[in-house]
Formats: structure tokens, C-alpha cells, sequence
């Protein structure tokens, strides 16, 4: 009897579990299809499932459309830049506000929060006129400069270094340990899970974002994949829907492979914070 | 761990060198030209640099190549200037951009503006007087055709000409109106016999519809004014289509079509090309869509495909949209911004070889009369009627609050065609927010 009860409850979890899957990647389904359909198979109605022939010059074709290896080069510097750097910010910053007794800390703490809880909207504006001010709006820095400090990721990552046992770090310190070494040999290994979480979440929304490039730069040399791929777009008229497909393929198979690497990592931080 | 700290100092480091880097060194530009530090430092060509004029734009797609090989040739033809063109994102958010650069004085030197919204920057008086360029060279103001020129004149200036424009047309699938011996509509009251004519049910589903139009604000505008209305009254206070009974003729004609299935009113997302899918698919006989989609639905469909006008109520009528250009009046190069202004509107190899490719609308009598337009339109003559339509071309919708007015105008036409709201209360409500934001304008 039993027995059958848990055969029930583990097909139903298999089939919850499909119906989600399923519904996650079907858009993923559509887009490579579309990606390899020709132009007369995306406009027709009802929607081509399978191309009959599959359309791998589309992707030639979204490459030619723009400078794409600029874009695509500004996109990997630009997130590079701002997941190193957030992390250099970063974990000293957390270690201090885990680890540490100082005056004003809870004041300084709560200007931590402040940051994260302020939407980009209210900034933007200042923000654009304070980098045209400084003559950098032609650089790669108006991207890079306003997100090298991660309040999100200042106040998980402080969460995460308190759960580590104060003995641990006075052991340290009693041989001797400079605080550098005790960050880089104690604090960063035990937290892996959740400074790949930051970095994963921090590398998909400055991969993806659109918003602020578009507000920050006004020429292509400076401009990330997210905007070569809407200029693939028709602003009036009949738009290439395999050619926007084939770009957005390219956009997002880094973000893939990245999570591929990560998952793990990810997966044991909710575990591992779930257990607590 | 040494080494992992040692490789994160290095990639920051690159990072940083190359982030910077890219200030003078930047290869990629869609001209493939050397990036030049800013518009507004300006450099003249007596010292042997290039002058360098900062095009912005709003041509995605096809178009956007097309924009590219213009100015490619410009830029092949003249040693001395280099102009630089950049996409943008679509005509509204061009006009973001401007207003942002404007204000931090890093605009470009000439911009492609959507035509509703050269009135506001307009009044905000950062558009150059083009009539003393085009005295100056010798080009007469009456070689634009007329139509189109609705958006060009504000308090006796010359403020932008037009570049890529188009009308609203009728597209028809001729061989399914010749299945069913119909003759082409040319007034409402045709058109209303012929759709209905057409729509086919199958098990209570209508699998095709007679006539259907994008989600838009230009199809209804078309109508009003084809029935002897305007969008904004003579003094813009308020709306022209409310106490003539205008507005509610439209919509309730518009409603009639709907509920037989002879009208089909897209969803609002996509809509242009969901009613394009269903045109090239046989599922809708005729179409209400912009001049702009002539060149994709030709190399799409395999029917027997032509244009119409049009139908019209009382009168032939038609607005017109896309976008014209302007010159900022806070550029450092104006001469040579002039130059390529010029070239786009006289010489043979500027906007024309543009014009053709994409399916915009000829806009000066000597593109009319170049041989390429008319072996074109031999050619093509689905092409002739977008331009012969323009005799009727008419735009009612000239505000300076019009971006604002239209959004109010876009949910009293959800709030009829989708939620079947009644006309008469909700155009009652459109009068009354309109009528609020013309007040403070």
C-alpha cells in the first residue's frame, strides 16, 4: 500500500516536473527553430514547427548585419569587468561587515541596503549627465563604472560569511594569519556556492541588460550584443524574425554555458542555506 | 589561491586597459569608419582632418544596411567629411536619446526624427532653419512633394525634410477577390459588401476574414478624416471628431465589420505581424498596413498581390508616417551637416538608391521623374499607388501634445474594439482626457 502511494507521489513529481520543464523550454524550442527557418516558413500561420530545411546561413547572415564581433567583445569585457570587480569589492566588504566590530557599522550596513533598495529608474538620469560631464560617454566605462559595487551581493555574501564559525577565524589568526590570507584560504573557499550564485545572477542580468546600454552609449564601437541584436529589428515594415532569432541564439549560449558550469555550486547554496 | 588572486588581478587589469582603450581605438562602426572623439570638439578640414557629422537613426533590419551603404557612399564621395551613422532603437526611442543628449549637449549633428515628434522639438527650438541652406544652394522649396510636408513647417522655419516616409495602404489579395468576382473596394460601403463576402466560416470558426488593419492609431485616423473629420479641432483644444459625430461613425462602423467577421482586430502585441502572417497565409483577403510592408509581403506571398487606395467615406484621405530629418542647431559642423542633408535630398546617388530598395516614399519631383523611380514603377506598379495616394495625403494629428493625446486615444480604441466598451461613453472619456492634456500645453 504504500508502496503504490509512493509510486503515485513520484509520477506525479515526474509529471510536474515535465509540465515545467516543458513550459521553460519551449521558447528555447521556438527560438533555434525559428533561428533555422527561412523567411517565408516565419510568416506563416499557424507557426512552422520543423524548418524543412534548416537555415544554417541565418546565422551568417545575423553576424554580417553589424559590427557583431565588437559587440560581442564589448559584451564579454563589460561583464567580465563588473563580475571581477564586484568580487574584489565585494568580499572584503561582506568580511568586514561579518567578522568585524566597528563604529557605524550598522549605519554603513544600512547604506548598503539603501543602494540595493533604490531602482535604477530614480539614477539613470543623473547618472548619464555625470558621465557626460566627465567625457567618458564614448568609452566602455559609463557601462562599467556604475555597477562595480554589488549591494545584493554584499549583503548574501555577509549572510553567508556570519554562518561560518567565529573559531575558525580566531584559530587563524592565532597562527599568525594576515586578514588577506584569511579571507583568500578560509572565507572565499567556504562560500564558493555563494559567490557563484552572485556571479552567476550578476553575469546574466549585465550580459542581458538593454536598458542602461541603450541610455549610456550613443556610438556602436561601445555598444553590447543585447543592442546589435534589437538592431536586427525592422522599425517598420516586415521584420526578419529567423535573422533576430539566429542573433539571439549567439546572446544566449554564453549565459548557458556559464550556468552549465555553475549549476552545482548553485544548487548547493539553496541547499546548503536551506539546511540552516 | 595565489594564483587565482594573481589571474583576477590581471583580468581586472585588461579589463580596465581594454575598457578604456576603446575610447581611440573603437574599429566598429556600421560606416567601418575610424571613431572620432566627440561631435561637439569639431574640427575643421582646412587643417587637413576630416570633418565629422554625427548621423543618428532609427533604421533597424534591412532598412538599417540599406541606411549604411548611404552613407557609405557619401563618405566614399567626400574626402573631407566623415559622417558617422548610429542606430538608434526605434522612432521613439531615437527621441528619448535626443532629449537626453540635448540636454547634455552631446547630441549628433543630424537626426532622423518620426515625423509627430518634429513639432516638439520644434517649440523647443533646437532645430535648425533649413530655408537659407536651401536658398543658399539654389534648391527650391516646392521640389518636396506637398503631401509630405505636413511636418516641416513651424512658425515660418523650415525644421526638418522628409527621409523615409510612407502612407497607410490597402494591400489586397486580388486572386481570392477573383475567385469570388469582386471588384476591389473603393468606397466604405464596398468594402463592407466585399469583406463580408469573403469571411468563411467552418464549424462556427471563421477561418477567413474579409479586411483587417494593425493595432494602431493610424488605421482609425485614416477614417476619421475620410469621413470629413479631423483628429485635433482647428485650434488644437480639443478634438475634431467628437461633436460632428465623426468618431462615433468610425467605430461603429468598425465594430459592424468586427462582429460579422469581416473585420479581424489583432491582438495588440505584434499585431503588424500577425496581420501580415495571416495576409501572405490567405486568412484576411485585404489588409490596412503601411507602404513599408510592400517589399517583404512581395518577396513572401504567391498570390496575385496589388495595392489600392484607401476606401473613402465622403473623401479620399489618408495620413502619412515614418520619419524626416533634421539638423541640430547645437552642431559645431553645420556646414558639412548641411552638405549630407543636401546629397540625401538632390543628388542621384544620396537617399534615392535608399528609397527604392526599402519601399519608402519618392519625396522631391526630381526622384519622381528620375528614370529609376519609373522603370520602378513599370516594374512594380503595386509600388505607383502608395505615391498616387499622396495627392489625398492629409495629417490632422499636428500637436505638439500628440505623443500624449495618442496614448489616450490608444485605450479608447482597446477599450471598443476589445472590450466592446459603449462608443459613444468612451470617446465621451478620450474628449475629456484630451481636451485635460491640450489645455496644458
Amino acid at each position: 500500500m504504500t508502496r503504490a502511494i509512493h509510486y503515485t507521489r513520484q509520477a506525479m513529481g515526474y509529471l510536474l516536473k515535465s509540465f515545467i520543464l516543458i513550459i521553460f523550454v519551449f521558447p528555447f524550442v521556438w527560438m533555434i527553430s525559428t533561428s533555422l527557418q527561412t523567411f517565408r516558413e516565419t510568416l506563416s500561420y499557424p507557426p512552422t514547427w520543423i524548418p524543412a530545411i534548416p537555415q544554417f546561413i541565418n546565422y551568417v547572415d545575423a553576424m554580417r548585419a553589424g559590427p557583431f564581433l565588437t559587440y560581442f567583445k564589448n559584451s564579454v569585457i563589460i561583464t567580465i569587468s563588473i563580475i571581477v570587480i564586484q568580487l574584489i569589492v565585494m568580499i572584503p566588504a561582506a568580511y568586514a561587515f561579518a567578522k568585524y566590530r566597528f563604529k557605524g557599522k550598522g549605519i554603513l550596513f544600512g547604506l548598503v541596503l539603501l543602494a540595493f533598495m533604490i531602482p535604477g529608474q530614480v539614477t539613470f538620469i543623473p547618472v548619464y549627465l555625470m558621465m557626460a560631464d566627465w567625457g567618458i560617454q564614448r568609452t566602455l566605462l559609463p557601462q562599467i563604472i556604475p555597477f562595480m559595487s554589488n549591494a545584493f551581493g554584499i549583503f548574501l555574501l555577509r549572510q553567508y560569511f556570519m554562518q561560518i564559525p567565529e573559531e575558525i577565524v580566531e584559530a587563524a589568526r592565532l597562527d599568525n594569519a594576515s586578514e588577506f590570507k584569511i579571507m583568500s584560504k578560509i572565507m572565499i573557499p567556504m562560500s564558493m556556492p555563494a559567490l557563484a550564485t552572485i556571479g552567476l545572477f550578476s553575469f546574466v542580468s549585465h550580459w542581458n541588460d538593454y536598458f542602461w546600454p541603450l541610455v549610456m552609449t550613443d556610438t556602436a564601437a561601445v555598444r553590447p550584443l543585447t543592442i546589435g541584436i534589437s538592431m536586427l529589428r525592422e522599425t517598420e515594415g516586415i521584420s526578419n524574425w529567423h535573422i533576430i532569432m539566429a542573433g539571439n541564439v549567439v546572446l544566449v549560449i554564453p549565459i548557458l554555458l556559464v550556468y552549465l558550469f555553475c549549476s552545482k555550486q548553485i544548487v548547493k547554496a539553496f541547499v546548503y542555506s536551506g539546511i540552516k | 589561491m595565489k594564483k587565482l588572486s594573481m589571474l583576477l588581478i590581471f583580468t581586472i587589469l585588461i579589463g580596465i586597459l581594454a575598457a578604456c582603450s576603446s575610447n581611440s581605438g573603437g574599429a566598429a562602426n556600421e560606416t567601418g569608419a575610424t571613431q572620432k572623439p566627440s561631435s561637439t570638439e569639431g574640427s575643421s578640414s582646412s587643417d587637413g582632418k576630416k570633418t565629422t557629422v554625427h548621423f543618428w537613426h532609427s533604421m533597424g533590419g534591412a532598412n538599417g544596411e540599406r541606411i549604411d551603404e548611404m552613407i557609405k557612399r557619401f563618405n566614399e564621395s567626400h574626402a573631407d567629411i566623415e559622417v558617422i551613422g548610429t542606430f538608434q532603437g526605434g522612432y521613439d526611442d531615437t527621441v528619448t536619446k535626443l532629449q537626453q543628449a540635448i540636454a547634455s549637449k552631446s547630441g549628433p549633428d543630424v537626426s532622423m526624427i518620426e515625423r509627430a515628434y518634429v513639432q516638439m522639438f520644434a517649440e523647443s527650438e533646437v532645430l535648425e532653419d533649413l530655408k537659407p541652406y536651401l536658398q543658399q544652394a539654389g534648391i527650391s522649396e516646392d521640389e518636396f512633394s506637398e503631401g509630405l510636408m505636413g511636418h516641416s513647417y513651424f512658425n515660418d522655419e523650415l525644421l526638418s525634410l522628409p527621409l523615409n516616409r510612407s502612407t497607410p495602404i490597402l494591400h489586397v489579395n486580388k486572386a481570392i477577390l477573383d475567385e469570388n468576382n469582386l471588384q476591389i473596394p473603393t468606397t466604405w460601403a464596398e468594402l463592407e459588401q466585399v469583406a463580408n463576402a469573403l469571411v468563411v466560416k467552418e464549424n462556427g470558426e471563421t477561418t477567413r476574414y474579409g479586411v483587417s488593419m494593425p493595432y494602431d492609431t493610424w488605421y482609425p485616423l485614416a477614417m476619421i478624416t475620410q469621413a470629413g473629420g479631423t483628429f485635433f479641432n482647428e485650434d488644437g483644444s480639443s478634438i475634431g471628431f467628437y461633436d460632428n459625430g465623426v468618431g462615433l461613425k468610425v467605430f461603429e462602423q468598425l465594430k459592424k465589420l468586427q462582429s460579422t467577421g469581416a473585420l479581424f482586430y489583432p491582438p495588440t502585441t505584434d499585431s503588424g505581424s500577425i496581420v501580415n502572417s495571416m495576409f501572405k497565409e490567405g486568412k484576411v483577403a485585404m489588409l490596412y498596413q503601411s507602404t513599408g510592408s510592400i517589399g517583404g509581403l512581395l518577396s513572401a506571398v504567391d498570390f496575385d498581390y496589388v495595392t489600392a487606395f484607401l476606401p473613402k467615406d465622403e473623401i479620399y484621405a489618408n495620413p502619412t508616417g515614418g520619419a524626416n530629418v533634421s539638423m541640430l542647431n547645437g552642431s559645431s559642423n553645420k556646414e558639412a551637416a548641411w552638405e549630407f542633408i543636401r546629397w540625401m535630398m538632390v543628388e542621384p546617388d544620396g537617399a534615392l538608391p535608399f528609397v527604392l530598395d526599402s519601399g519608402y516614399l519618392p519625396f522631391t519631383k526630381t526622384m519622381i521623374e528620375s528614370e529609376a523611380v519609373q522603370e520602378l514603377w513599370k516594374k512594380e506598379p503595386i509600388r505607383k499607388t502608395a505615391y498616387d495616394q499622396l495627392q489625398y495625403a492629409v495629417d490632422t494629428n499636428k500637436h505638439v501634445a500628440w505623443p500624449s493625446v495618442m496614448h489616450e486615444f490608444f485605450s479608447a480604441i482597446e477599450a471598443i474594439m476589445y472590450d466592446s466598451k459603449d462608443i459613444q461613453s468612451t470617446l465621451d472619456t478620450f474628449k475629456k482626457d484630451a481636451e485635460r492634456i491640450l489645455s496644458k500645453s
